[in-house]
């Protein structure tokens, strides 16, 4: 309903108040985007969060070089390893190794017990030659940033040791992270084309459009969202592949994203379309459309920004209870939410706590983006006092 | 239809062995049985592996007790006058169960968990007694129940089932031939509430009929020699499978039925418009479903019903509570009334993950349903602080997690031609790595191999069919694909399909959230599956999605568990295709089986085709004769490998057993099968409370 | 004025038959129906189903008419009061909710009473200390609920609580008060389960309040009466509590129409892993099992709710500020 507007002018004051002169003439002649960012830098938690983001993009970008093994060998001779620790010297030179293990499976206990061979080091190299992948899709390439080469299955490294089926938790955690953090960012792109199109209608054209395209909003939030993704992701057409199954998700979950977007369009549309520039354009005869795009979404792009940033986190804590409910990605795909429902039992939480590493990083981006949001929010209103 | 071609072969595996008299040895099975799991090498696990025994029955009357007593609880109302004396409750000859360690003492309340209305057969398998025949402990002999005994006519036509005098439901009505008539005539003949006949009641297609020779005598006649009939009376089955499992959730099957209390509900017996209006007011939408309701036992604590314990507190409750029945017609070898626990409480949990939580903190007296495998460490772990004991109950089928190729599928016509292929089924078997799957998925407690039953039944092939193309062997499989034709391989070393349109693809088709993990089973098979340059893809559906393509035959392998395979005539759906409920091997299969021929797709293979003409001819051969028969099968579903087996014989479903150190006559290993109703083969009703 | 009223009415009742057809036509989109998924459940539990029963099921629940007679026919039952029959509990479904209704609200209004316990005075701290650190780690422990998968933390919680703590593992009651009926000492019980849901339920909604909480308190305390107060030398405890605070909390007035369906909604995933005797759990299963009646009830119901909340809001909203009336009429 009431969208919280923030002005935090006790921030401008305080600048005005600490040098006036210079101050005052740096807001003057200072774009929107520098008051903005003047502004954001005063939220050190939203700069370090800003920070926080780009580092997850970039494993985004780069997660076949950061995962050294393949996310989907398996092995049971090396299942639920616990994480390896690297040891940095031997003797006092600098050489990264790891202990070689021998695993078995405790017949007292049922537990596979690893057992360290302070003997048997291996050598962990930096950008070892692993796996073949494609940089960007294009450029062939196998040098991982770490990596132990040549080495047999059990005497691999093991960061974080590994899942059921002696898969490598670090390398499925950085697909994992590239999958949920790009459905994240589709689903809002999706969110925001259709918010800021149907918002940006409902609120520049009103009347009976506007209802109908309220109305739209208001069943849609009447619905409980876990029944609408049921059905809809039960209703994916059967012969689909992981990859359109994906997109389908992101669709979904965007379908929940873009009726907040509307409103905050819908409300701006609503209180600049009065001013007096907007009148201007109409008078010199400008197109509707290049009233919308040239004229209202500059104005309040900022909010948009803001408010785009707050949606992604809902995106992946999405991605991540569809998964929970079995209605997400499946296994053979590999997601944060694939990954989290594997630690959702009991067994994990008793006998290998490491399976549930990657709430470690959902809790951190999902604490980033909100924080980066807020701190974009607190800096979109400029001129506010 | 389905029915129709399973009623045949079961009718033809009747034997005339099926004799006048006590229980029919069906087997050898049971020597063998025990030791089964022990002989293989000290293998991880054995120590929770148990020897196999059970309680047995008396059956000579000159040992029955004479004299009887009964539970405080049930003496306190005998006092007040509320009850007859204990020995007008119990027929004349009762059930007499000499329980496995000792005679018990009365009182107590099991304390269980459950899943919710959905989850009818966690108690229906605890009153499972309320079948007219039954197995023993071993799940291999008939054994009476309902019946004090029964009697086959020579020609095989006649099935004579001898009542108890005396017997009373739960309500104190007597028990008698005319339960039963009730049911034949006003329910099963009713068209309103059973449209077609049961395929269990019909031999070569031609209904059988009920008929009463005298109060304590029914008989089954049919039109046909169906010898079988008697196993089908003993197994889990429509028949045979009693009140509690057979009438519940809208099911009219299982020969009798509380005729003095049922009748009321009935319109013959009332008024149609006057039920039609206490339906409504019910909330039901006519007679018919509020009839069904109210002869549920899980839902209507009013039933009479003839189980060790009735209900008190509907299954529709955050608790299903259970308490004894006055009436029960079973006595320990001393003559003290069964059952010697007071009350059963289910409590409700929502998930498994509770359930279990549950089950470690030692909050259940007896679990064996719904407990994990995957979770044993933490059973183990805490066995001391929650005060149990676990228990392993392997089971006798082949494998838990069965690759059903698909032998109808036609949506893509070269990857059809693979599936039909035996060089390439076997190919894939031999590419499967199962001490790997084992060891991850079962914790090494499983026995990899095919789908051939454990080798102590006597349905089994041997032990070499339990090894035959169902070893690890990437070499030999790589072979058997380059000569079948498989040779252009792409970049990644993935085999390319021969119509050249890329890569050569095979889909696995999982259930969500089914009981064994199939599609991180199916995961790891795909990962092997690599060093034979065959692409699988795993392909996890939700559970009921799963069985919907498969009616629509649209898999292209289906993972399934293989159970009740081990009793191929009674339960032959997991085996071969001829029930159109479910045919993992081809729908279409199964449904020109059923139909004999006239409707869906006759098989293309001539192998399988011979195995479906064995199931059928098995008609009226002696036991013997028959096992050879199901051998034989077997060793065709091995050789040809429609049906790709990994990993079985093992506890993984309903054989991790939570058992509080208070309970006595627990059986170290029990038969852990479906036709044996586990845990009721090992009569619960002689389970008591040390202290 | 109350042509408006008249106009909201309307349009909520439209609503409310855009969601009943929504909610059928979601639940119906899965393939299959109710019989085929109760064929999967019993043969995945040890039973099985003839083609012959299942026809007849079918044919019980009218499952093999088309879909809009279906709908038809549920619209009729619904709008006589009667919900039909939970075809897995045979139960009407009124009951089969009735018996959880109550006890979802229990849940929900402790975590909607503990986000405002644990948010608001969170959201004052970050307003009047904004860019402190203190308000870098308020802030920060608010959101952590925001930010964890709650199914998560649920069984985290859940499973330390019994470890650490022998704490009950899941549900609302003890065993021995599950069935019994409503004494001091069940509602003791009752209240010894309660802390662990509404916490982590609660958890769940603080940031959004925060949120709110700090940017309205913001506005205000730029406002020029607060300068004058302070000038005047009001303590600044005082001062702020006192007008600004009070004003902030105005537009919370407006949200309380929908938070409950909102909560209720919220709570589906972690009623599940608690096991707790809500809806939630219900209609989860209800929609996996394709039980038409019960959750096309339940969504109803939520959605009802829903609607009928924000038409409370509305109301209120016009009764604080008057000018969204204009605004509305736009």
């Amino acid at each position: 309903m009431t969208e919280p507007t923030v002005r935090p002018g006790a921030v401008v004051d305080e600048e005005v108040a600490l040098l006036p002169s210079v101050a005052e003439e740096r807001i003057s002649v200072a774009t929107q985007w520098q008051l903005m960012w003047w502004r954001f830098k005063k939220h050190r938690l939203a700069m370090l969060s800003t920070v926080i983001v780009f580092l997850f993009y970039l494993v985004v970008v780069f997660a076949d070089f950061l995962a050294y093994s393949d996310p989907l060998a398996s092995e049971a001779q090396r299942s639920l390893l616990p994480p390896h620790r690297i040891h940095w010297f031997d003797e006092g030179r600098f050489a990264p190794h790891v202990y070689g293990l021998t695993g078995k499976r405790d017949p007292a206990t049922f537990k596979r017990v690893y057992t360290p061979d302070p003997e048997k080091k291996i050598p962990v190299r930096f950008f070892a030659r692993g796996f073949e992948y494609r940089v960007f899709g294009l450029i062939p390439m196998d040098r991982h940033l770490i990596g132990v080469e040549g080495a047999t299955a059990e005497e691999t490294l093991f960061l974080l040791g590994t899942d059921e089926q002696g898969r490598d938790l670090w390398s499925r955690l950085m697909y994992g992270t590239q999958t949920s953090l790009i459905i994240g960012l589709v689903g809002v792109s999706l969110s925001l084309i259709l918010g800021v199109f149907l918002g940006g209608i409902s609120g520049l054209y009103g009347g009976v459009l506007d209802t109908i395209i309220q109305r739209v909003i208001e069943i849609l939030r009447s619905i409980p969202t876990i029944p609408l993704w049921m059905g809809l992701a039960a209703a994916l057409p059967n012969d689909w592949t992981v990859i359109q199954i994906y997109f389908a998700i992101t669709i979904i979950i965007s379908l929940i994203g873009w009726t907040e977007l509307a409103r905050v369009v819908r409300g701006r549309f609503l209180s600049l379309r009065q001013e007096d520039f907007v009148m201007a354009a109409e008078l010199c005869g400008c197109g509707q459309m290049r009233i919308i795009f040239t004229h209202l979404v500059p104005s309040f792009l900022s909010h948009i920004i803001a408010a785009t940033t707050l949606a992604i986190p809902a995106m992946i804590i999405s991605e991540t209870s569809l998964s929970f409910l079995g209605l997400g990605l499946r296994p053979p795909a590999i997601s944060w939410g694939v990954l989290l429902q594997q630690a959702q039992n009991i067994q994990a939480l008793a006998i290998s706590p490491w399976l549930l590493i990657p709430s470690i990083p959902v809790t951190i981006v999902i604490l980033a983006f909100n924080f980066m949001g807020d701190g974009l929010r607190d800096a979109a209103d400029p001129y506010g006092q | 239809m389905s029915r129709k071609g399973r009623r045949i072969t079961r009718r033809e595996f009747l034997q005339d062995a099926v004799l006048a008299t006590g229980g029919i040895a069906l087997a050898g099975l049971t020597p063998a049985l025990a030791t089964a799991a022990e002989k293989t090498d000290p293998k991880i696990g054995a120590q929770l592996i148990g020897k196999l025994e059970g309680p047995t029955l008396i059956l000579d009357p000159a040992r029955f007790p004479k004299k009887f007593s009964e539970a405080p609880m049930l003496a306190e109302l005998v006092k007040a006058g509320k009850l007859p004396p204990v020995e007008k409750r119990i027929p004349e000859e009762p059930l007499v169960v000499k329980p496995v360690h000792s005679i018990g003492k009365y009182g107590g309340t099991w304390r269980r968990g459950f899943t919710g209305p959905g989850d009818g057969e966690n108690g229906n398998r605890i009153v499972s007694t309320d079948k007219i025949l039954f197995w023993d402990y071993t799940g291999t002999k008939v054994m009476p129940c309902l019946a004090r005994d029964w009697k086959v006519s020579d020609d095989g036509r006649v099935i004579a089932i001898l009542l108890r005098k005396g017997h009373q439901w739960s309500d104190g009505t007597p028990f008698t031939a005319d339960d039963f008539i009730f049911w034949y005539e006003d329910i099963y003949l009713n068209k309103d509430l059973q449209p077609t006949p049961n395929p269990d009641f019909m031999v070569n297609g031609k209904p059988g009929a009920l008929r009463k020779r005298d109060d304590y005598t029914v008989v089954f006649e049919f039109p046909d020699p169906n010898y079988l009939f008697v196993d089908i009376l003993a197994g889990s089955t429509a028949m045979g499978g009693g009140q509690a499992t057979q009438q519940h959730f809208g099911r009219t099957m299982g020969a009798y039925m509380p005729a003095h209390y049922v009748k009321q509900y009935l319109p013959k017996y009332s008024s149609r418009d006057e039920l039609d209006r206490k339906a409504k007011a019910a909330g039901f939408d006519g007679w018919v479903s509020y009839i069904k309701s109210r002869w549920d036992w899980r839902l209507n604590p009013d039933l009479p019903t003839l189980g060790p314990w009735k209900t008190v507190s509907p299954i529709n409750t955050p608790t299903w509570g259970l308490e004894r029945n006055p009436y029960y017609y079973g006595i320990d070898s001393e003559g003290n009334q069964l059952p010697y626990i007071d009350k059963i409480s289910m409590a409700l949990a929502e998930n498994l993950e509770v359930l279990n939580l549950r089950a470690i903190a030692g909050q259940y007296d007896l679990q064996e349903r719904h407990t994990a495998l995957a979770k044993l460490p933490v059973f183990l772990e805490n066995r001391s602080k929650g005060n149990y004991d676990v228990r392993l109950d392997p089971a006798l089928n082949g494998s838990d997690a069965t690759l059903q190729c698909n032998q109808a599928y036609d949506a893509d016509p070269e990857v059809a031609k693979w599936l039909l292929s035996r060089d390439f089924r076997r190919a894939l078997s031999l590419g499967i790595d199962r001490e790997q799957i084992n060891e991850t998925f079962w914790l090494g407690v499983g026995t990899p191999g095919s789908v051939a039953p454990a080798e102590s039944i006597p349905y089994s092939p041997g032990p070499e069919w339990r090894k035959k193309w169902s070893s690890h062997n990437p070499k030999q499989a790589n072979e058997l694909l380059d000569n079948a034709g498989l040779i252009k391989k792409d970049a990644e070393g993935y085999r390319l399909r021969t119509d050249g349109k890329g890569r050569l693809r095979i889909e696995m088709l999982t259930a969500a959230g089914s009981f064994i993990p199939h599609t991180q089973i199916g995961e790891m098979i795909k990962e092997q599956w690599k060093k034979i340059g065959i692409q699988g893809d795993v392909k996890e559906v939700e559970r009921s999605l799963y069985f919907t393509r498969i009616k629509a035959n649209e898999h292209q392998i289906a993972i399934w568990l293989n159970d009740g395979s081990e009793v191929i005539y009674l339960f032959p759906r997991h085996a071969l295709p001829v029930d159109p409920v479910e045919a993992l091997l081809g729908h279409p299969i199964a449904n020109w089986y059923a139909s004999g021929g006239t409707q869906g797709k006759e098989p293309k293979d001539p192998q399988l085709k011979k195995a479906l003409e064995l199931f059928r001819s098995a008609a009226g051969k002696k036991p013997q004769e028959r096992y050879k028969i199901a051998q034989e099968i077997w060793k065709i579903m091995v050789d040809e490998q429609y049906s790709i087996g990994t990993v079985g014989q093992s506890p993984a479903a309903m054989g991790v057993r939570i058992v509080s150190k208070k309970l006595g006559n627990i059986p170290s290993r029990q038969v852990n099968a479906q036709h044996a109703r586990t845990p009721c083969s090992s009569h619960p009703a002689t389970f008591f409370f040390k202290s | 004025m109350l042509a408006y009223l008249v106009r909201r009415l309307i349009l909520a009742i439209l609503t409310t038959w855009a969601v009943s057809v929504l909610s059928f036509v979601v639940i119906q989109l899965p393939p299959g129906d109710y019989i085929t998924s109760y064929i999967a459940q019993m043969s995945s539990s040890g039973s099985f189903v003839s083609e012959q029963e299942a026809n007849a099921l079918r044919q019980q629940y009218g499952l093999d008419q088309p879909q809009y007679i279906q709908y038809i026919r549920w619209m009729k039952m619904v709008l006589q009061g009667n919900f039909g029959m939970a075809l897995e509990y045979g139960r009407p479904v009124a009951e089969v909710i009735g018996d959880r209704i109550y006890l979802t609200m229990v849940v929900s209004v402790a975590a909607i009473i503990f986000t405002w316990c644990a948010a608001l005075p969170i959201g004052v701290y970050s307003a009047v200390r904004q860019y402190s650190w203190g308000d870098y780690v308020a802030t920060f422990i608010g959101f952590i609920g925001l930010a964890v998968p709650s199914f998560m933390l649920a069984l985290i919680l859940m499973y330390f609580g019994f470890t650490l703590f022998n704490a009950n593992i899941g549900g609302l009651f003890s065993d021995e008060f599950a069935e019994a009926p409503w004494t001091l000492a069940k509602l003791w019980d009752l209240t010894k389960h309660l802390p662990l849901p509404a916490l982590i339920l609660g958890l769940a909604g603080t940031a959004q309040l925060i949120r709110i909480m700090r940017a309205n308190l913001l506005d205000e305390l730029g406002k020029p009466y607060v300068v004058t107060a302070r000038a005047r030398g009001l303590s600044e405890g005082r001062l702020i509590i006192k007008y600004p605070v009070r004003v902030a909390l105005n537009p919370f007035a407006s949200t309380i129409g929908y938070l409950l369906p909102y909560v209720v909604s919220g709570s589906i995933i972690v009623s599940l892993v608690l096991s707790l005797p809500t809806v939630g759990p219900l209609l989860l299963k209800s929609l996996v099992a394709q039980d038409m009646f019960l959750a096309g009830t339940i969504v109803l119901l939520l959605g009802v709710m829903t609607v009928i909340g924000t038409f409370i809001s509305d109301l209120l909203l016009m009764w604080i500020d008057p000018r969204i009336r204009f605004e509305g009429r736009q």
